[in-house]
């Protein structure tokens, strides 16, 4: 017989068997009390004070808190069941298939041990006429063997397992099971999960059902209070202060558990310490502690985050990489005639940006050259329409490479002046400038937020480009594409692609002279953003976490978006136990998948003797959340008929409800007695009370 | 602040440039006693002329006896017509009036806390004793405070020029503890060895018997010792509504009480504990006078004083 409880948190309610305590000592009494200078004459009355700083009706006492007790009990919901054995041997045999839990937190404690012993015992109980199917699982599930009874070969395939550093997920773990049950021909069906069942593994919306007749035989690994400490996460950040390019590392560590005072940290960067600081950690709470500003170096290099270890040294670690953002080469072009001080906007806009920073080199147009273009990500036509140096011709290959393209239309962008064969840069026929002056100007009356251009404008308070206004444009006659229109409906951002490059068109001007966008403090963010798309600049991930599939050429790229069939590299990865993998090519995965926490070393193949790059895997924050669950809810889950669980014989339904009724009707009883005491307690308070009230 | 005639004063008197403690001497109290005197029953010791009787022979108009003379005596006070009679020298003896010392052995506490109107029973006791300190000062008696409990807390001892530290004291004392008499005025009676006027402010909430043999030394060391028994009105009517639980402010004894069920025994009780303060203080030559809070303050003084002034004639 095994007893549990239905809704264990009502447990809490015990908790109000302290509250007519308290109030009968403490609080009841000093809210009513009348103070009075002596109780000597009071005391001698020849009645009788009963004292209520005492329990002097222990009986009373004790009934009330029995009823509360009771009361609690009922609404946990008691369950008695049989326990849920596996049942060795058996006529004709069993197919049994162990689902054994390898995730990251199988590894803390004793846990992964007793997991691999319970294993065993029950490959020792084989008879044989019994299968057994070893599948271990985290996030996936596979099996380590052919359903056999050998016990040798079954103890060596358990004896290969080791915990990994994934996450954990039990849906594919038993819909393998349920395709090895199905196909077995076997009698007897047993599906055996080993684990430390936590809360992140099940999603309630994983529906699958064991055959009928399955026995399910949960075992439970964590049976110990978990205590532990984790570096979940660090952020990087530019240090404003510094004079030169140097960030702050911020780390958060985690506890588990009780407070936890001098806790170690340091933060190393390729393998050398930099700075070891400590600190004090809340009981189940977080800390942050932030590093002394490092120098970025130029070239990527793993960097990590250390505390001091502890009984679980999976996440005592956070691995990332640290380097500097590459900037956006900018080719900024003004108009030959443009007056200086307006020309500034667009490059002070862009110069003061970190993330990424942009590297601008500002020609006129009557000076630029196609060699001006060399290592540019990006070109900004600022009312300057297309350099005569340049030409039509060499700023389209600059765009179909990849190359990002902006093009303001202001005063002196007329497409009229535009060569032959520049049409295609623009998006559509662009007409003569509105002029809006008379209405005080014209304001933007639609964004496209959930453009990657614009996106950065959805949230609450994250700049008002309505504020601006806009005295002169040029209509854009352009029907896909448009980001944002005036409030007459113009279109005043347009994006069209040609090849694989991007190209903006903004109908009016950036320096100020056509609108006081340049003078409004979202001009900043706004161009950056447009700047950024344009390049089709992505930002460099410094870590990955366990479990997440990486693009190799994106992980340790200049940070330009390119397609990964455009790419075609082959990569040499080596992983942080040693492992070689590879990655790219016709015969291997396009994408690596991390599934050790570490660095991950990546060389492109036939470069030897080149420089590895660095990816930096963590293991998944879900994993490092110990809660779990309870067990008997996931064999309710698999099997809904609690008689397919428990026992073989198929039952009639009626016969099956009024068990599983009278497993759980304890609650009934319990109530029943509660109001008897609570009865009983009523005889005994009025008992008390005459008493208490009668003279001596 | 009210004071106990109802007038309002400001309870910050040092805030107005007085002195602390100033506030408790009612000048409406003062003026109604003005006339009286505050004179000891029982010989006292003092320095200067004043109004007790002394127990030493001096300067005064009260003719004592005759003494014969003796060298060193001044030749002024032989009385010649004696000698006209007698042929001997005698000189004339007269009762000597002096001053005393006048001391107020404040009882501070927590039960003295207790007020059901607008002054709490140490208010109105730091009232009276301000009143009556400053009432001997100006008789140029000498005037000290004992502020006590269970133990004492506060000495200035008696001197002339002590009104402003009686006072000061006087505002500073704040109930504290649980209260007896006992021990605080035997330290007293150790310690005030020339005998003067005691003025005991207390509500007595002990057994008479402990009472007595905590006064018990201080009449025997030869104090004129003055026992004010100060009671709230409500300490003594016990006119509670509601039933509630009582909690004793001294010894945090708490009591469900129905005072409606209680209240003829209460009464009962109270005064016969009174009754038997009274007659027990009385067979001791003790002055006892019962104080109810909510009597004005001058014609609780005048009355008192005046009773005082009449026993002393009788005598």
């Amino acid at each position: 017989m095994s007893f549990s409880f239905l809704a264990p948190l009502f447990a809490a309610g015990l908790l109000a068997i302290g509250i007519p305590l308290l109030v009968h000592l403490v609080h009841k009494e000093r809210k009513e009390s009348v103070a009075f200078p002596s109780l000597m004459f009071v005391e001698r009355t020849p009645y009788q004070h009963s004292s209520r700083q005492r329990i002097r009706d222990w009986l009373l006492f004790a009934a009330r808190c029995l009823v509360i007790a009771l009361a609690a009990a009922a609404f946990m919901r008691p369950v008695v069941a049989r326990p849920v054995r596996p049942v060795t041997g058996g006529a004709g045999g069993r197919e049994v298939v162990v689902l054994l839990d390898r995730s990251l937190s199988m590894a803390y404690g004793t846990r992964w041990a007793t997991a691999r012993r319970m294993v065993r015992e029950r490959i020792a109980s084989l008879v044989p006429t019994d299968r057994l199917t070893l599948v271990p699982f985290d996030v996936r599930a596979s099996a380590v063997n052919e359903a056999t009874a050998e016990r040798l070969a079954l103890g060596v395939a358990l004896d290969s397992l080791r915990t990994v550093d994934t996450g954990t997920r039990l849906a594919p773990a038993v819909a393998l099971a349920r395709r090895i049950l199905g196909a077995s021909t076997l009698p007897g069906k047993e599906v055996m999960i080993v684990s430390d069942f936590q809360r992140s593994a099940w999603d309630l919306g994983d529906e699958v059902r064991m055959p009928v007749g399955t026995t399910i035989v949960p075992m439970d690994v964590a049976t110990d209070a978990v205590s532990d400490r984790s570096v979940r996460g660090v952020e990087i950040r530019r240090d404003v202060k510094a004079p030169n390019d140097r960030v702050i590392v911020t780390a958060r560590v985690v506890n588990v558990g009780s407070a936890v005072k001098g806790v170690g940290v340091r933060l190393e960067v390729s393998g050398r310490t930099l700075e070891r600081r400590t600190l004090d950690v809340p009981a189940d709470g977080g800390a942050t502690v932030a590093f002394a500003s490092v120098p970025v170096p130029s070239e990527r290099v793993p960097a990590r985050v250390v505390i001091d270890p502890d009984a679980f040294t999976g996440d005592d670690a956070f691995h990332f990489v640290l380097a500097r953002a590459p900037a956006i080469a900018v080719l900024l072009v003004d108009h030959r005639n443009a007056v200086p001080e307006r020309a500034v906007f667009v490059a002070r806009a862009l110069a003061i940006g970190d993330q990424p920073a942009f590297d601008i080199k500002a020609v006129r147009s009557d000076r630029a050259t196609p060699a001006d273009l060399a290592g540019r990500r990006l070109v900004i036509l600022n009312d300057a329409g297309v350099p005569p140096g340049v030409g039509a011709t060499a700023l389209m290959r600059f765009v179909r490479s990849g190359g990002g393209l902006v093009n303001a239309l202001g005063e002196h962008a007329s497409p009229r002046t535009w060569p032959t064969g520049a049409d295609s840069l623009l998006p559509g026929s662009v007409g003569t400038p509105l002029d809006r002056l008379g209405e005080k100007g014209a304001v933007l009356g639609y964004l496209d937020r959930s453009h990657p251009a614009l996106a950065v404008f959805g949230g609450a308070r994250s700049g008002d480009l309505s504020a601006a206004r806009f005295f002169r444009y040029r209509p854009i006659a352009a029907t896909n594409g448009v980001l944002a229109r005036f409030d007459d409906g113009t279109a005043a951002v347009v994006e069209h692609r040609i090849g694989r490059g991007r190209v903006l068109t903004w109908g009016s001007s950036f320096d100020g002279s056509w609108n006081d966008l340049p003078r409004q403090a979202v001009f900043l963010p706004f161009l950056q953003q447009l700047a950024r798309y344009a390049a089709s600049y992505r930002e460099r991930r410094a870590s990955y976490t366990v479990g997440d599939g990486v693009d190799v050429g994106d992980a340790v790229g200049d940070g330009s978006e390119r397609p990964r069939a455009s790419t075609g590299e082959r990569y040499s990865v080596r992983a942080p136990s040693g492992a070689r993998l590879a990655v790219g090519g016709a015969d291997a995965p396009g994408a690596l998948e991390v599934r050790e926490a570490g660095f991950y070393e990546v060389r492109r193949s036939g470069a030897p003797n080149e420089r590895a790059r660095i990816v930096a895997a963590n293991p998944p924050a879900r994993e490092l959340e110990f809660a779990s669950f309870d067990p008997l809810r996931l064999s309710g889950a698999l099997a809904p008929e609690p008689l397919v669980a428990s026992t073989e014989t198929a039952a009639d339904p009626a016969v099956r409800f009024i068990d599983q009724e009278r497993e759980q009707s304890l609650w009934w009883y319990l109530l029943v007695v509660a109001a008897l005491v609570l009865l009983a307690e009523g005889v005994l308070a009025s008992r008390a009370s005459q008493r208490r009230i009668q003279p001596r | 602040m009210t004071t106990p005639l109802g007038a309002s004063v400001d309870s910050d008197a040092g805030g107005n440039g007085a002195l602390p403690g100033t506030r408790f001497i009612d000048p409406a109290a003062l003026a109604r006693i003005g006339n009286l005197e505050l004179v000891a029953r029982w010989v006292v010791e003092g320095f200067l002329s004043g109004l007790h009787r002394s127990p030493h022979l001096g300067f005064s108009t009260d003719f004592a006896e005759h003494r014969q003379y003796v060298p060193g005596d001044d030749i002024r006070r032989i009385d010649w017509r004696v000698f006209a009679r007698t042929e001997r020298y005698y000189v004339k003896e007269y009762e000597a009036d002096t001053n005393t010392n006048f001391m107020v052995l404040l009882d501070v506490s927590k039960s003295m806390q207790y007020g059901s109107g607008p002054l709490s029973k140490l208010e109105y006791a730091k009232y009276l004793a301000a009143c009556l300190t400053y009432f001997s000062h100006r008789q140029r008696d000498r005037v000290g405070l004992i502020s006590f409990d269970d133990d004492v807390r506060a000495f200035v001892p008696p001197s002339a020029k002590h009104l402003q530290q009686v006072l000061h004291e006087l505002d500073r004392a704040t109930p504290l503890g649980k209260g007896s008499l006992v021990r605080p005025l035997a330290k007293v009676a150790e310690s005030q060895r020339r005998r003067g006027v005691m003025l005991v402010l207390s509500d007595l909430y002990e057994e008479p018997d402990r009472v007595i043999s905590a006064l018990g030394p201080l009449r025997d060391a030869g104090h004129d010792v003055v026992v004010m028994q100060i009671l709230d009105p409500m300490e003594r009517s016990f006119a509670f509504d509601d039933a509630a639980t009582f909690e004793d402010v001294e010894t945090l004894v708490r009591l469900p009480v129905v005072p409606s069920r209680v209240r003829g025994d209460y009464q009962r009780l109270m005064e016969a504990h009174l009754a038997t303060m009274s007659k027990r203080l009385g067979e001791h030559r003790i002055d006892y006078c019962l104080v109810d809070t909510s009597q004005p303050l001058d014609a609780m003084l005048f009355e008192y004083l005046l009773g005082r002034e009449r026993m002393r004639t009788v005598k």
